[in-house]
């Protein structure tokens, strides 16, 4: 079937490309949507968590395909399905509560805007201004390296000894700024040093080189918020809290 | 754990744990620097491992050749099975296995003779009457063997052509192969012939029913004494297939020999009970040949008796008693 041809071909082409794969998603909403829906027997608007599951699974199914699978759609949907069906089976423990979101009485307050009243909402909202405004500026410099946060998410260790390898590399270039700064200035990653320094070998770290890379500039100047976020990686081995 | 929101997409969103880990989530609306706690990871599929198409032929001519190990071990296994066995009696008594081939696979000395004649004695590959041959030459040459002596063969094996076959194939063998030495009597039995001979010892009436000649076999068979002094008046039975003379000469040396066969076969018979009722008529009617040329008292006895069962099953254990009388 030509048409099916096509779909494979752009699928093929979403998989390398994360602009064409978010060109699909967009096309193919209405297919995401009406799998959701026929899933949670009722019809899901673009604001149920579902919906967000689906357009996952959607991006999931883009990533995982090979011809060998069959037909794409009917991949897609299948895994749309039983990823929906995951999600419920994990929202089911929480049954019998309510959501802290879910409205309490009149004037279409939430429990939440009644319990959480003492908060600072002007501080909340200024460390999330503050913190948007840190990962607006990271990413910036992460696109003069020519890394996005995409390719980092794909790009970082996800065993945990591999994690606690690389965390001692950073650890050890957090506590020798000298090698940020020539970082920073050459616009290149120290390996040769960082593999000195802490005794991890080099092919790990060159394997997740721009996870290496994203974490250093973190711990340059200018993204406390960050910084504090993942203080837990540096303090790990009884290093220096930074 | 808390996630760090740290990009935004349409369909998904990545975000950064606080063990530092960046992670492809779904998107429930985040926003760009948001913390978040329960966050749904997106996992890629494992790609499928491609068919290895290219060895397939492995398995087929493994297959073929698992077949084959079968088929020859079968071979192998039926080769070394013994199909019928030669017992020879000099004095020294040996039995010789023979394949289907008559090929000689097993050789093994019943009595101490028998062990001592064929100690050093390789019987690999060697035909049943080249086996034969050299035994008997072995005989000669240690003494157990004289001018005038006898070797009784006894054949036995599960199938009835091959004893027939034999038999007679036998002893113009050893016959041809003593010629030049010396002359033996070569007698031949076979184990079956020797079983019809000892069929049964007692006359039961025609007109008597299966199940009480069981009862009184089983009586027959607890009285030893019965069975030692049946036997001596057996002998004209024996005649049947052999020569006579000789069964009459060795009378004494053959009551044990008797006394045993006849054991066996009373179970034969009570394994196949009135199938055998003719060959039941048959000992009887041997029995009373021989009785007639012994004795003529005896057989009137016998006529009692048959009187005696036709008029009363219970009286069993008055007619084996009676038996008793006869015998002595």
């Amino acid at each position: 079937m030509p048409s099916e041809h096509q779909i494979i071909k752009a699928v093929y082409a979403a998989k390398t490309d994360l602009q064409k794969a978010d060109d699909l998603i967009r096309d193919y909403i209405p297919f995401i949507r009406s799998e959701a829906s026929k899933c949670t027997a009722k019809y899901c608007t673009e604001n149920d968590d579902e919906f967000s599951i689906a357009m996952i699974a959607f991006h999931e199914a883009i990533s995982g395909y090979e011809r060998q699978r069959g037909a794409f759609l009917s991949y897609a949907s299948m895994l749309i399905h039983s990823r929906i069906i995951d999600y419920r089976r994990k929202e089911s423990r929480h049954q019998g509560h309510i959501s802290l979101y879910s409205e309490s009485g009149d004037h279409g307050r939430t429990i939440m805007d009644e319990v959480a009243d003492e908060q600072d909402h002007f501080e909340v909202s200024a460390n999330l201004e503050a913190t948007k405004q840190e990962i607006e500026e990271l990413s910036a410099v992460m696109a003069d390296f020519g890394v996005s946060f995409s390719d980092v998410a794909e790009n970082s260790p996800k065993q945990k000894r591999t994690l606690e390898a690389c965390a001692s590399a950073i650890q050890y270039a957090a506590e020798n700024k000298l090698l940020l700064e020539e970082l920073l200035k050459n616009k290149k990653l120290p390996m040769a040093q960082l593999v000195l320094g802490s005794g991890v070998e080099r092919k790990t770290l060159e394997r997740h080189r721009k996870y290496i890379l994203v974490m250093l500039l973190i711990q340059t100047n200018g993204y406390e918020m960050i910084r504090n976020h993942v203080r837990h990686v540096l303090k790990r081995k009884g290093g220096m809290p930074v | 754990m808390k996630y760090l929101v740290m990009e935004c997409h349409l369909s998904y969103a990545v975000v950064l744990d606080e063990e530092g880990r960046f992670l492809k989530v779904a998107n429930l609306h985040y926003e760009v620097g948001q913390t978040v706690t329960d966050v749904i990871e997106m996992q890629v599929p494992q790609s499928v491992a491609p068919k290895k198409n290219t060895k397939r032929w492995i398995y087929s001519i493994a297959a073929i050749a698992a077949c084959l190990m079968l088929v020859l071990l079968a071979v192998h296994q039926m080769e070394p099975m013994i199909y019928a066995s030669v017992y020879m009696t000099i004095n020294p008594e040996i039995r010789i296995d023979v394949n289907r081939k008559d090929a000689v696979i097993g050789l093994e000395g019943i009595n101490a003779d028998g062990r001592e004649l064929i100690e050093g004695y390789s019987y690999k590959n060697k035909d049943l009457n080249l086996v034969m041959d050299q035994l008997v030459k072995r005989a000669i040459d240690m003494g157990y063997l004289h001018e005038g002596g006898q070797i009784s063969l006894v054949l036995d094996a599960d199938r009835e052509e091959w004893i027939v076959s034999h038999s007679d194939a036998l002893t113009t063998h050893l016959n041809e192969h003593l010629k030049e030495i010396m002359s033996v009597t070569i007698k031949v039995t076979d184990k079956n012939a020797k079983n019809h001979r000892v069929v049964i010892p007692v006359a039961p009436a025609e007109n008597h029913n299966g199940e009480s000649d069981y009862t009184e076999e089983d009586d027959y068979a607890e009285e030893s004494d019965y069975i030692e002094t049946e036997m001596t008046t057996r002998p004209p039975v024996s005649t049947a297939s052999d020569d006579s003379s000789h069964s009459d000469n060795n009378h004494g040396d053959n009551n044990s020999d008797y006394g045993q066969t006849d054991y066996d076969d009373r179970d034969d018979v009570e394994d196949d009970d009135r199938s055998d009722n003719d060959a039941i008529s048959d000992g009887e009617s041997d029995y009373n040949n021989g009785h007639d040329t012994k004795d003529d008292d005896q057989d009137d006895d016998d006529s009692d008796e048959s009187e005696d069962e036709e008029g009363s099953d219970d009286s069993d254990d008055d007619d084996s008693d009676d038996d008793d009388s006869d015998d002595d």
